[in-house]
C-alpha cells in the first residue's frame, strides 16, 4: 500500500519521533560523550578516554551492577507471573469475598513504594519484626532479611512482587475473563481434569496476557530504585546495588558524571538488547 | 459552575492580598537569601524556631530556607545548581567537602565580609583549626553545627554487668563482652554498636597513631594504624561477636545506632554528640558520655558541617545570608543551638557564659563533650578527601567489617583506587 503523498508517513511519525530524540536519543548521546570525561560539574572537564568504563570494570561496580540487576529482575518477574495466575486462578470467581479479597491485593500496587519499603523495613527487623518472629515460631533460624549480603536482594525482590502481584493478577483476570466457558464445557466432555484443562485450554489463551506481564514486571524491575533507597542503600556489601541504584549513587552521591554516564550508557544497551530479544521471540512465535 | 467561580474569586482574593505581603518583604531593603539546608528531626525543630524569631524583626533579610535531603545528596543539589546558574546564598557542607569546593572556586571568599574578623569563634572547630594550615587560607567557611564522636553507654546495663566505661581499646572488648547478652545462639543486646562509618574509623586510625593523608597530600589510609583500626571492628563483629555494624548505610547506619541504642538493644553506642540532646530526651535509662576508647592516644576528628556561602549567587543574596549568618553566631543563638541539640558552641563566649550560668554543671555530658576539643585533630587540606571517604573508604569499611575480609589487603586496594583519575 502507497501512501497518497510521500511526505504523509513521515508527518505521522514526526511527533512520535521528536519526542524519542529529545528524550532518549540526545540524553543517550550526551551520556555517551560525557562517558569520556572526568566531570563533576564543578570543575574543568577531563578528556580521559575509556577509563571510567575500565576503573567501573576494574573496580567490580559494573560486573555488580549487571548480576544483581538481572537476579532482581528474574526473581521479580518469575515471582510476579507466578503469584499473579495463581491469585487470578484464586479469585477468578463470583462473590464478595473474592472482590473484597481481590481488591485487597491489587491496593498493594496503587500504594506508593515509600510506603510499603517502609512497611516492611518493619516486618523484616532483623530482631523484632514480625516476619522474623514468624520465621522462629516455626523453627527457623533468625534472619538479617536486610543486613545479610546473601539474602537482602531475594527479600527486596519479595517485597518488589508483593507490590505487583496485584497488577499481574489484574491483568491474568481479564484474560481469563475472556476465555469462552464453552471451551471448558467440551473440554470436561471430553473427560479432561482441572489441571489438563488449565494445560489445553487456560494457559494457550493466557500466554499473551503473560507476555504482557512479564514485559511490564521487567520494565518495573529494571526501574527498581525506591525500594533500594529506601531499604537499604544498595548494601550491606553492595549485595543490593542495581543498575539505576549505582548511576544515582555515582551522580549524586560520588559527583561522577562521567562514571554515571558510563553506567548509564551500559545499562541502555542492556535494556535495547533484552528488548530486543524479547521482540524477536514474540515474533518468531506469532510467525509460526 | 458557581462553585468554581467562587472558587476562583476565592484564590484571586488570597493571591491580591499575598502579592503586597510580598512587596513589603523585598522592599524593605533587607533583601532574601535561599539556604539550603539538611537537618532533620529535633535539630530542623531548633532551626525553624531561630528562623523564625530572625525574622520577628521586620528589619532583616529574608531567609527561605529548604531542605533539601542529607549532607550529600544537599551537596549534589548545590553542585548541580551552581552549573545551572541557580546557586543558592548559603547552604552547609561537611567539614570533608570544604576543600573540594574551596579548590573549585565554589566558596565564597568571607574576610571582606562586615564583621568577619570579630566572629570569635572556638578555634579547634573554625577553619583554622579544623584544617591544616586553615588559618592562612581565605575564611570560606563558619562552623555552625560541629560535633564529635562520643561515647554513648546505656548506665543500668552498665551497672548491672559491674563493669567500668572503657577507655581503651582493650577495655571496648572485655566491656562489649561483659555487655552483651545471649540467648541460646541469638544475641539479645549487643554490647557495642558503632555505624561502620568513615567518621569513627578515621577516629580509630587517629587514636593508633595514623593519618588518612599525608602532609605530601598521598592517600596513605593510615598506613598499619589503618589496618589496625579496621582489625578491631572485625575482631569486635565476627571474633568476639560482640559489635553490631547498624544497617543501612550512611545517616541511615547512624539513625539506626541510634534507635538500637534507645530501644536497649545495643549497650554501648559511638555516634556523633549531634544526637545528644534526642538521646537524652528519649532514653529511659540513665545516658552516659565518654570519649571514644582510645589505642595509643585520644585524637579525635572533628564531624559537622560548616556554613558556606557560594559565589555563585547575586551580590544581594549573599550579603542578605551574611546578615543571617553573623546572627546565628552571635552568643545567645549559638548556646541556644548548642544547648538544645548536642553540637558544640561555636564562640568562645558562648561557652564562657554557659560555663558563667551553670549549665556545664547542671549538664554533665556537655561537659564532657566540650573537654573533647582538646583532643580535636586537624584534617588535611585535600580536595580528595572526600572522594577518598564517599568513593573509596565507606564502601570498604562496609565490605571489609560485614564479610570479614583481609583488613590489610583491602586498604591496599583503596590506596590503589585513590590513584585513578
Amino acid at each position: 500500500m502507497k501512501p497518497a503523498r510521500r511526505h504523509e508517513p513521515y508527518l505521522l511519525l514526526a511527533p512520535t519521533l521528536t519526542l524519542l530524540t529529545l528524550f532518549f536519543l540526545v540524553p543517550f548521546l550526551v551520556a555517551a560523550r560525557e562517558s569520556l570525561f572526568s566531570w563533576d560539574l564543578l570543575t574543568p572537564r577531563t578528556y580521559i578516554g575509556l577509563s571510567n568504563y575500565r576503573t567501573l570494570w576494574e573496580r567490580g561496580e559494573l560486573g555488580r551492577a549487571f548480576r544483581n540487576t538481572l537476579a532482581y529482575s528474574a526473581v521479580v518477574v518469575s515471582g510476579a507471573l507466578l503469584l499473579g495466575l495463581a491469585l487470578a486462578l484464586l479469585l477468578d470467581r463470583k462473590g464478595q469475598l473474592a472482590a473484597f479479597v481481590r481488591s485487597a491485593v491489587f491496593s498493594a500496587y496503587v500504594v506508593s513504594w515509600v510506603a510499603v519499603a517502609l512497611l516492611f523495613m518493619w516486618l523484616l527487623d532483623g530482631e523484632v519484626g514480625i516476619v522474623t518472629r514468624l520465621a522462629v515460631a516455626v523453627g527457623l533460624p533468625k534472619k538479617n532479611w536486610l543486613g545479610d549480603a546473601d539474602v537482602a536482594l531475594y527479600t527486596l525482590a519479595v517485597v518488589s512482587i508483593w507490590k505487583i502481584a496485584g497488577y499481574a493478577m489484574i491483568v491474568f483476570l481479564a484474560g481469563l475473563q475472556d476465555i469462552p466457558p464453552v471451551l471448558y464445557e467440551a473440554a470436561a466432555l471430553d473427560g479432561a481434569g482441572p489441571v489438563l484443562r488449565f494445560r489445553s485450554v487456560t494457559w494457550p489463551a493466557l500466554r499473551p496476557s503473560a507476555a504482557f506481564v512479564a514485559t511490564t514486571s521487567l520494565i518495573l524491575s529494571f526501574q527498581a530504585f525506591d525500594v533500594v533507597r529506601i531499604m537499604t542503600q544498595g548494601g550491606p556489601a553492595h549485595a543490593t546495588e542495581l543498575f539505576v541504584y549505582a548511576i544515582y549513587e555515582q551522580i549524586f552521591l560520588n559527583l561522577r558524571v562521567g562514571r554515571a554516564s558510563a553506567l548509564t550508557l551500559v545499562f541502555g544497551v542492556l535494556v535495547l538488547s533484552l528488548t530486543a530479544l524479547q521482540l524477536r521471540l514474540l515474533r518468531g512465535r506469532e510467525a509460526t | 459552575m458557581s462553585h468554581l467561580a467562587s472558587r476562583r474569586s476565592l484564590l484571586l482574593g488570597s493571591l491580591a492580598s499575598a502579592l503586597p505581603a510580598c512587596d513589603a518583604r523585598s522592599s524593605n531593603g533587607a533583601g532574601r537569601a535561599a539556604f539550603w539546608y539538611s537537618y532533620g528531626g529535633k535539630n530542623r525543630e531548633v532551626l525553624e524556631r531561630l528562623l523564625a524569631r530572625f525574622h520577628a524583626d521586620p528589619r532583616r533579610p529574608r531567609i527561605d530556607a529548604t531542605f533539601q535531603g542529607d549532607y550529600f545528596e544537599s551537596l549534589a543539589k548545590v553542585r548541580t545548581a551552581i552549573a545551572v546558574g541557580a546557586a543558592p546564598a548559603m547552604t552547609h557542607v561537611v567539614s570533608e567537602v570544604v576543600p573540594y569546593l574551596a579548590e573549585a572556586g565554589a566558596l565564597e571568599p568571607l574576610d571582606g565580609y562586615e564583621g568577619a574578623a570579630d566572629l570569635d569563634l572556638v578555634p579547634e572547630i573554625a577553619q583554622s583549626g579544623t584544617y591544616e594550615g586553615g588559618a592562612r587560607r581565605p575564611l570560606l567557611a563558619i562552623p555552625f553545627n560541629r560535633s564529635v564522636p562520643i561515647m554513648y553507654v546505656n548506665g543500668t546495663m552498665l551497672e548491672r554487668a559491674g563493669v567500668a566505661i572503657p577507655r581503651d581499646w582493650g577495655e571496648l572488648r572485655a566491656a562489649a563482652n561483659a555487655l552483651t547478652v545471649r540467648r541460646g545462639a541469638e544475641v539479645a543486646v549487643w554490647g557495642f554498636e558503632c555505624p561502620v562509618s568513615w567518621l569513627f574509623w578515621v577516629a580509630l586510625v587517629a587514636s593508633a597513631g595514623g593519618r588518612v593523608v599525608d602532609e605530601g597530600g598521598t592517600v596513605t589510609l593510615g598506613g598499619d594504624a589503618g589496618a589496625r583500626a579496621l582489625d578491631l571492628w572485625q575482631t569486635l563483629t565476627h571474633r568476639d561477636r560482640v559489635m553490631r555494624p547498624p544497617l543501612g548505610r550512611d545517616y541511615n547506619a547512624w539513625q539506626v545506632g541510634t534507635q538500637d541504642f534507645l530501644s536497649g538493644r545495643a549497650a554501648i553506642l559511638w555516634s556523633s554528640t549531634a544526637f545528644l540532646r534526642y538521646i537524652e530526651e528519649n532514653a529511659r535509662f540513665p545516658v552516659k558520655v565518654a570519649p571514644l576508647a582510645r589505642d595509643h592516644r585520644h585524637a579525635i576528628p572533628a564531624g559537622g558541617t560548616f556554613f558556606v556561602l557560594l559565589r555563585a549567587a547575586e551580590e544581594r543574596e549573599k550579603r542578605a545570608a551574611w546578615q543571617f549568618l553573623r546572627w546565628m553566631t552571635e552568643r545567645e543563638q549559638t548556646m541556644e543551638w548548642a544547648t538544645s541539640t548536642g553540637y558544640l558552641p561555636v564562640t568562645r563566649a558562648a561557652i564562657t557564659e554557659l560555663a558563667r550560668n551553670g549549665f556545664y554543671d547542671a549538664h554533665a555530658n556537655d561537659k564532657v563533650v566540650l573537654g573533647e576539643l582538646g583532643s580535636v585533630e586537624p584534617w588535611p587540606w585535600s580536595p580528595t578527601l572526600f572522594r577518598v571517604q564517599r568513593e573509596i573508604m565507606d564502601p570498604l569499611l562496609e565490605d571489609a567489617v560485614l564479610q570479614g575480609t583481609n583488613a590489610a589487603e583491602a586498604l591496599a586496594k583503596g590506596r590503589r583506587e585513590a590513584l585513578l583519575p
